[in-house]
């Protein structure tokens, strides 16, 4: 090296320049004086090196050695440019002081509440980077254990709305402007002085109450401002359920339940499976005793129902009826066990019999019915919806008394309440008040008069309150007419605590600083307390702990150290404690004295709980808007639900419009005609038709989304939500409403095959629903399949493959869905939207068949439309071994796996959609459009609302397909820790977001080839089904065929 | 009843003329200045093509969304366009090819014109595997089977790729024989004309082609071998469109009889389509002669005999979906029938099935209107015979929780016109710019121009 160096060294040293010599021989002058220009360059190139110049680039390239470099770094900029993703526009910026708990790309959990909503449940909250993704049911929390509700999955939405109120409004003139907190704490504070110095009303208007805490401040409040007088306000409240039990036992709550060891249930239009009581509880223990594996111990669950509900559509025995004919079956059951027990009995009601002859329930039922409650006594309850009469309750409680259930009540535990919901009086009082002057300030907290109150609280009668102050998350009808209007934090930006039940307390903690100039609502109330000044935005956070250490941790007991305690419950979430309850069960049999029969006069209006939209508190929320209702299959609205027979009394069909009249005030409303509708029984949702709440609640591009009934809500009904006496008929006008599944012509009965006769006449077969014969639905009965476990499986067939299949030897990733827990309640369906990002596409496309739900579950009818039984089916990728949308893909788009997934290659899709119409099941979704953009003019597509994109999920583009992946981004995640952990993936390892959110754990998902697995059990079980077998693509999901504890399945299809 | 005379040549052009006379005739439309009721023409058409322009710039860029496709209907419009149009290009190579191969010299007169309407026909169907594609601009990169470093290769198992080639060789082939067969067409226009861009044109087409003996040798040979090939092609086009059905496994696409069922009606739908514009033409360009009466009668029997085989497969179909005894067979097929859409299918059946039988009466076969009328007729009933197959097997499959019915939209309709606009603007504009005659074949079954034993005197 040194040599070449030095040789190199020399040559620089001595440059041979010949500049100054004159060649011998020369051609021109120009070269005998060297003057041209060429050579004077390659004069200056010899400066270097010797033979330098013998090395011509010109000769070789036109392109010099600079131009070169200049031509090769454009061009690999370019390139550079035009590799960079023109999507992919953000920057990502490491944290400059990284928070110690937050890992990039590894989520945390946090343990909350949701109290809002007046649930009261125990939430995780996943987030990822400071961004809460997901609400998960927080598994240590003992009522809910993990599960969460539809609304509460869907609640994180919320947060993000782009059309959440961002900071405080004032009126001025007739417009509410933009504010400022210091302006308005000042001008409400002196209202709120001037109000209690002259002693007038300050009414606090607010919802459900939870938090202990929270009950505590208003007391605060209270002694701030004496004359404030509080009332609570909940839509669908219990006080009917309440009142009756203090009637018949004089004890103030009613008890709760033990469902999990009942065996017979009669539920009297209680929908406690949907909207009735503690839902997921309540699913979870009837789910007790629907196990397939204990066929033995199978409970026998009857529905006294008018409209058709979710729970209906669970029940052995389904007995339509008008709600003024509930008293008349609880009345005859009653008659019938006090009579022999020498009770008082109740006079002048039908009997079973007549009742079951008149609806024409299933021949068996009435007598089976009398049966079961007779040889369960202990194990059997009657349980009353919480919106019937106060007279029905009492009878019901009475009844329960005479069959003995009270051993079913629980003893251990009943409900809490922080504050007690106002009665009907309280609030007319109220509404009185402000009508006449006396209130000089209403505050309005995250509740909507106007819309739930529409007698009483118009805006008329609010411009007599001098200030109207509302606390909300979204504008609504209310805030329209309010003098301040004052944003508040979402759920997951508060703090709080929660207590439902005695003896469990939960805590609610902020999991993201506020996303705007919002406050929460306790932390206005408490600001106006302390006078306006000094406000911090840790002042509620400061109160609840300080109450919790100087009232609810000393009560509790422990023996740690405050502080530790603190966070280990803010840690968990929740935490228990004993308490002794009284549940007073001595019911007073003079209690139905007086009890009169109801009659029918015309028509009946139900009033319902809508799923998803509630008292309409969640009518801007996308998703739930998009869940298509259980039953009915709607989306987008809500619509009055009759009968066949009645619709065709009116001659009316799907989508004409009625009148529906009921004490003078007349509403219009789209018809859907419900198989299996009580007679003369109109059923509609409330918490639809709202006005000023957004693009989402109140339609967008002159749509309306849904008809407001409550103004129909009037004390003059058998309760609040059922009323007799309506007249109804058809205007002539037309509506259209949407659903996922069409609604085929009632005269097809279901798509019945055609029965199948020999040449003797005699049926052969056929005469099957679709469901059944093409192998979508199996069920047998509890009696048949005790009888003989393979019974389904003697009419199989076999098939076999031509080819080779392939041998999966170490992962099979499978899922089994037990359709004797699946409800249908869509939780799992919301779910997959919140994880998967999937969008929202609105009405009008849902009207077109694009909705893009990766889970949806089917609904199939089977006997006669007048009493049909309802089979759901949560239809899902079924991951097809044989897949057929595979092979017909022309560019390798959709492929699979070494576990067995069948996977999507986003980038590589061309939208050819071959594969969804190759799909035998039909879960492929396309985009048709980039839904985000397209719907309400991009109103999903903000900033905010790209913050709630779970990150480990691409979000699709424009014009290619998509499906569910089994959440392949949870098992990559699994399979990264197993690796990281040094052992094994195993199955158990994953869940599925359908199956985390599934409250009654229909679903079980894992590794096929794991033996000792639930799923491969499944696999291999007597009642496990796939749908579709004959088509032999394999798929992977198991169906666990229904068991009905009846002595038949439909009417027309006795199973075979 | 008249007797055949065997001894005769058929006459396949009526009236004699000069071969200097034939070339005027046919040349005369590219020499003169369109008339206006040409403009007028062109005129309509390509407001036609421009409807569809801009119902295609629309989906591109608001996305497929625009047309009336959905979940279970994820094939609509555009493929029920492909498949007509790709059966509309039948009939071209069929008469050129397979005529040629049988020596059915009445083809002479049209078979120029009817692979013209192939080439144009297959172009407007081309387009629309690829635009119905919800990223087009991808779509027509990845369906390509091209080395790439990710070594992403397209899926040989797919019948879409099949198409793709299926197409694109059928395409080629339709056009190297089309101009094979303009060679010595071009070569008589390059020596009549006088404009010297044209003449510079038509010399580098006519690729140096002087008439001579051996140039005939080698061009008869060479059309002859182009003939053989394109031969199976007009059977294996349509068998490989039908397999993107027939191979899928949904109820009234999964059927082993399409292949034949789908040649047949492709040649029932190219016939009548080239029969509708060959009776406009040669009452435009007074061709009466060169194409008489008698071609459109023959035409008019492969219509009658294509339309039959159509409505025994239409039976056979429904016939077996019974006999399987696989429930979603039958119901597809009853669904079709009887179903939302049984006014689609019962249009589909009286203009394929019903209405060709007119074709049974001799007066009617050789009648232009009631012809014109008829073929007419074909055309719609046929491109509901893929709007039945397409629409009505997706929209009710194998879960009925998923069914839906699928509506059609503005914009789906746009481009359907567009795609006729496409069509016959390249039509009249052939008609303007290439003989649509072929001048030596006319030539070679013109009075006189094959030797005989009658000493050309046998004429009336």
């Amino acid at each position: 090296m040194n040599n070449s160096v030095d040789k190199n060294k020399n040559q620089i040293d001595l440059p041979v320049v010949k500049s100054d010599s004159k060649p011998s021989h020369w051609r021109s002058l120009d070269e005998y004086n060297n003057t041209s220009a060429d050579n004077q360059l390659k004069v200056k190139a010899n400066e270097f090196a010797e033979g330098a110049e013998n090395f011509d680039i010109g000769s070789k390239s036109k392109v010099s050695r600079r131009k070169f470099m200049a031509l090769m770094s454009a061009s690999s900029a370019m390139v550079m440019a035009a590799c960079t993703d023109y999507r992919d526009k953000g920057e990502i910026v490491p944290y400059a002081v990284k928070p110690e708990e937050v890992i990039p790309g590894v989520a945390n959990y946090y343990a909350s509440t949701l109290t809002s909503d007046g649930s009261g449940q125990g939430i995780l909250v996943k987030a990822r980077e400071g961004r809460p993704i997901l609400l998960e049911g927080n598994p240590q929390h003992p009522i809910s254990k993990g599960k969460l509700d539809s609304n509460g999955i869907a609640r994180i939405l919320d947060m993000y709305d782009p059309s959440r109120l961002q900071r405080p409004r004032k009126l001025q003139g007739s417009k509410l402007v933009d504010s400022d907190w210091k302006v308005v704490d000042k001008e409400i504070i002196q209202a709120l002085n001037s109000a209690s110095n002259s002693g007038k009303e300050i009414a606090i208007f607010t919802g459900k109450i939870v938090s202990p805490t929270y009950a505590k401040l208003i007391e605060d409040f209270k002694v701030k401002y004496p004359t404030t007088k509080v009332y609570s306000f909940d839509l669908f409240n219990d006080n009917n359920k309440q009142k009756g039990w203090n009637k018949s036992t004089g004890g103030t709550n009613y008890p709760l339940l033990d469902l999990d060891k009942a065996s017979v249930i009669l539920s009297i239009d209680s929908d406690f499976l949907g909207t009735d009581g503690n839902v997921n509880e309540n699913i979870r223990q009837f789910m007790t005793n629907r196990d397939f594996e204990n066929p033995t111990s199978y409970s026998r669950f009857y529905q006294v129902e008018g409209s058709y509900t979710l729970t209906g559509s669970n029940a052995d025995y389904r007995l339509r009826l008008t709600p003024e004919n509930y008293l008349d079956v609880v009345a005859s059951l009653v008659n019938h066990f006090a009579s022999k027990q020498g009770k008082p009995t109740m006079s002048g009601f039908k009997s079973l019999e007549s009742l079951a002859k008149e609806n024409k329930w299933k021949h068996e039922a009435a007598s089976k019915l009398l049966s079961d409650l007779e040889s369960n006594r202990g194990k059997a309850i009657v349980i009353g919806g919480k919106q019937l009469s106060v007279d029905l309750h009492v009878a019901i409680n009475y009844l329960n008394d005479l069959i003995g259930a009270s051993e079913l009540y629980r003893k251990s535990e009943s409900d809490f309440r922080a504050v007690n919901l106002s009665t009907d009086e309280e609030i007319a009082n109220l509404a009185n008040d402000v009508k006449s002057g006396k209130v000089a300030v209403l505050i309005n907290i995250d509740i909507n008069p106007t819309y739930h109150l529409p007698h009483h609280f118009t805006a008329d009668n609010l411009k007599k309150v001098k200030t109207v102050v509302s606390l909300n998350e979204f504008e609504n009808e209310t805030t329209q007419n309010s003098n301040y209007v004052l944003g508040i934090n979402h759920d997951i930006e508060s703090w709080g605590d929660a207590k439902i039940r005695t003896g469990v307390i939960s805590t609610q903690q902020p999991v993201i600083a506020p996303l705007y100039d919002t406050r929460q609502r306790e932390a206005v109330l408490l600001n106006w307390i302390n006078g306006g000044e000094n406000y911090t935005e840790d002042i509620y956070h400061k109160y609840l702990q300080s109450n919790w250490e100087t009232n609810i941790y000393p009560s509790l007991g422990r023996s740690v150290p405050f502080k530790e305690f603190w966070f280990a419950t803010l840690h968990d979430g929740v935490t228990t404690f004993n308490e002794t309850s009284i549940v007073s069960t001595e019911v007073n049999s003079g209690s139905i004295s007086g009890i009169k029969p109801t009659n029918k006069s015309n028509y009946t209006v139900i009033l319902q709980e809508n799923y998803f939209i509630r008292d309409g508190r969640y009518a801007g929320n996308g998703f739930l808007q998009e869940s298509a209702h259980p039953i009915t299959k709607i989306t987008w609205d809500n619509c009055a639900m009759i009968s066949p027979a009645t619709a065709k009394e009116l001659k009316v069909e799907i989508g004409d419009m009625i009148e529906v009249v009921l004490n003078g005030k007349a509403i219009d409303l789209p018809v859907l005609i419900q198989p299996g509708m009580a007679e003369k029984v109109v059923a509609v949702d409330l918490g639809y038709g709202r006005l000023n709440s957004g693009p989402i609640a109140s339609g967008y591009d002159g749509d309306q989304v849904g008809f407001d009934v409550t103004p129909f809500m009037t004390s003059k009904g058998l309760s609040k939500w059922i009323y007799t006496g309506a007249t109804v008929k058809p205007t002539g006008n037309k509506y259209t409403l949407i659903a996922t599944q069409e609604h085929h012509a009632l005269d097809d009965e279901f798509l019945i095959t055609e029965v199948r006769k020999n040449p003797e006449g005699e049926v052969t077969g056929g005469g099957e629903t679709f469901a059944r014969a093409r192998s979508i639905i199996q069920e047998t009965t509890v009696g048949h399949y005790i009888e003989n476990p393979k019974i389904l499986k003697e009419h199989g067939h076999d098939v076999f493959s031509i080819t080779k299949d392939f041998e999966y030897n170490n992962m099979k990733w499978a899922m089994s869905i037990d359709m004797n827990k699946c409800i249908g309640c869509n939780a799992c369906s919301i779910a997959c939207y919140v994880e998967n990002n999937i969008p929202v596409v609105g009405k009008e496309e849902v009207g077109v068949g694009r909705e893009m739900g990766w889970i949806r579950i089917d609904r199939y009818y089977e006997g006669s439309p007048e009493d049909p039984i309802m089979s759901n089916q949560p239809m899902l990728c079924q991951h097809c071994d044989n897949a057929p949308c595979e092979n017909v893909c022309p560019v390798v788009a959709t492929t699979h796996s070494q576990d067995g997934l069948n996977q999507m290659v986003y980038n590589r899709c061309v939208g050819t959609r071959y594969c969804g119409n190759n799909c035998p099941y039909k879960v492929r979704r396309f985009n048709f459009f980039d839904f985000r953009d397209n719907l309400a003019n991009g109103y999903y597509k903000t900033e905010s609302t790209k913050i709630m994109m779970n990150p480990e999920v691409t979000i699709r583009a424009r014009g290619v397909m998509e499906k569910c992946t089994f959440c392949v981004q949870r098992i990559s995640q699994a399979r990264q820790n197993a690796k990281e952990d040094g052992r094994t993936l195993k199955g158990s390892d994953v869940t599925t977001a359908c199956q985390d959110a599934c409250p009654a754990n229909a679903i079980e998902f894992g590794n096929a080839n794991d033996k000792d697995s639930r799923v491969a059990m499944m696999r291999e079980h007597n009642l496990g089904y796939h749908v579709l077998d004959y088509l032999n693509v394999k798929p992977n999901v198991t169906y666990l065929a229904k068991l009905r504890n009846s002595d038949s399945l439909g009417v027309k299809s006795e199973h075979h | 009843m008249s007797t055949i005379d065997y001894t005769k040549n058929e006459v396949n052009v009526q009236g004699t003329r000069s071969l200097k006379e034939i070339d005027d005739l046919i040349v005369a439309p590219l020499d003169r200045i369109p008339n206006m009721k040409f403009f007028i023409a062109i005129g309509i058409t390509s407001t036609m093509l421009l409807i569809g322009v801009i119902g295609l710039a629309l989906s591109f860029y608001y996305g497929t969304g625009l047309w009336g496709n959905n979940n279970p209907v994820g094939w609509a419009l555009p493929i029920v366009n492909f498949v007509f149009w790709v059966g509309i290009g039948h009939a071209g190579t069929l008469i050129s090819a397979i005529l040629f191969l049988l020596r059915q010299r009445w083809r002479n007169g049209i078979a120029r014109f009817a692979e013209a309407m192939t080439i144009f026909a297959v172009i407007t169907a081309v387009i629309f595997p690829i635009i119905h594609t919800g990223r087009p601009w991808v779509a027509a990169v990845y369906l390509l089977p091209y080395p790439n470093q990710h070594a992403v290769w397209v899926n040989f198992n797919s019948p879409l790729l099949w198409d793709v080639f299926a197409v694109s060789t059928y395409f080629t082939v339709s056009l190297v024989f089309w101009y094979v067969g303009l060679i010595p067409d071009f070569a008589v226009l390059r020596d009549r004309t006088t404009s010297k861009i044209k003449k510079v044109i038509y010399s580098i087409f006519s690729l140096g082609w002087r008439f001579s003996n051996r140039h005939w040798q080698h061009y008869e040979m060479t059309y002859l071998i182009l003939a053989g090939l394109a031969t199976p092609l007009v059977l294996s086009v349509h068998t490989i469109v039908s397999f993107d059905f027939a191979v899928s496994i949904l109820p009234g696409w999964h059927t082993t009889i399409f292949p034949p069922y789908f040649v047949a009606g492709a040649i029932f739908s190219g016939f009548a389509m080239v029969q509708n514009s060959l009776i406009v033409i040669r009452k435009v360009f007074d061709m009466d002669d060169l194409i008489p009466l008698k071609t459109l009668e023959t035409m008019n029997k492969i219509i009658l005999l294509t339309g039959t085989m159509v409505g025994y497969a239409y039976s056979m179909e429904f016939f077996i979906a019974w006999y399987s005894g696989s429930q979603p067979e039958y119901f597809t097929f009853v669904n079709r029938a009887f179903g939302p859409y049984s006014w689609a299918y019962w249009t589909m059946f009286s203009c394929n099935v019903f209405i060709p039988q007119l074709f049974w009466i001799k007066k009617v076969r050789t009648s232009i209107v009631p012809m014109f009328i008829i073929a007419i007729f074909v055309n719609i009933g046929m491109w509901f015979e893929r709007f039945v197959i397409v629409i009505t097997s997706l929209s009710r499959d194998f879960l009925p929780s998923s069914w839906a019915y699928y509506r059609p939209t503005m914009v789906d309709f746009a481009i359907l016109i567009g795609s006729f606009g496409l069509f016959f603007t390249c039509v009249l504009l052939f008609t303007r710019f290439l003989p649509s005659i072929a001048i030596a074949e006319i030539k070679a079954v013109s009075e006189g121009a094959q030797p005989s034993h009658h000493g050309g005197e046998d004429h009336e």
